[in-house]
């Protein structure tokens, strides 16, 4: 991991991506105990690209010409196949910009918050997803009264309601 | 995961947690790969 960090942060000072956020399961690691994943997912800001049609061509070919190779979805950078996603809505740009700054191996790096994590596992609502939830709420590691300000500013209430009638009714 | 080892692994630094990733997904692709050989290989024909 500290092997494709650090090639994330010097593709960061190259100004390929712009800020850049750890999410997904190795997001959810610096919150939980650590649970079995293959890939890192990672929010990036693109310099330059906005709207809904932005082109990840740039890191690609970047990371192309330093002999990174693609597999299916992924990008692999050092032993770490890497999922790069851009902020699709205002709910993913302040998970980016509200992230939390930390380090791997005294490598710098950046996690999405506990409480965005949650709320973006709820907006994609998969099983697996909802399971996450769950390890978040049963290891106590969000703030409700955070999570609760980011489901209601995001249109997330609904879905929130729904998630606590199916798993957590009795519980609380 | 018991409670107590959980709150335990839950408790370490970011690069610990890593490292126990890491030992995870490779367990995992090497069962994966044990898996596919033994797909792959002929079972003995009765005779």
């Amino acid at each position: 991991m500290r092997e494709t960090l650090e090639v994330i942060n010097r593709m960061q000072a190259d100004g390929v991506i712009g800020e850049y956020a750890i999410g997904g399961a190795v997001g959810a690691t610096f919150y939980l105990a650590p649970a079995a994943t293959a890939d890192l997912d990672l929010f990036v800001t693109l310099p330059g690209q906005t709207g809904l049609l932005v082109s990840l061509s740039p890191i690609y070919e970047y990371l192309r010409s330093r002999g990174c190779t693609e597999q299916d979805e992924y990008i692999v950078i050092g032993d770490w196949p890497v999922q790069f996603l851009t902020p699709r809505n205002s709910l993913h740009e302040e998970a980016v910009a509200q992230a939390v700054a930390t380090n791997v191996e005294g490598v710098p790096t950046r996690v999405i918050s506990a409480e965005h994590l949650v709320a973006i596992a709820l907006e994609t609502g998969r099983a697996k997803d909802h399971t996450r939830i769950l390890q978040f709420l049963e290891q106590q590691a969000v703030d409700r009264d955070r999570l609760k300000g980011i489901v209601e500013r995001y249109g997330l209430s609904a879905k929130w309601n729904r998630f606590e009638q199916r798993f957590l009714k009795g519980q609380q | 995961m018991k409670p107590k080892l959980q709150a335990r692994m839950a408790a370490l630094s970011f690069s610990e947690k890593i490292k126990v990733l890491e030992k995870l997904r490779d367990r995992e692709k090497a069962i994966a790969a044990a898996g596919l050989r033994r797909n792959g290989e002929k079972t003995p024909r009765k005779s």
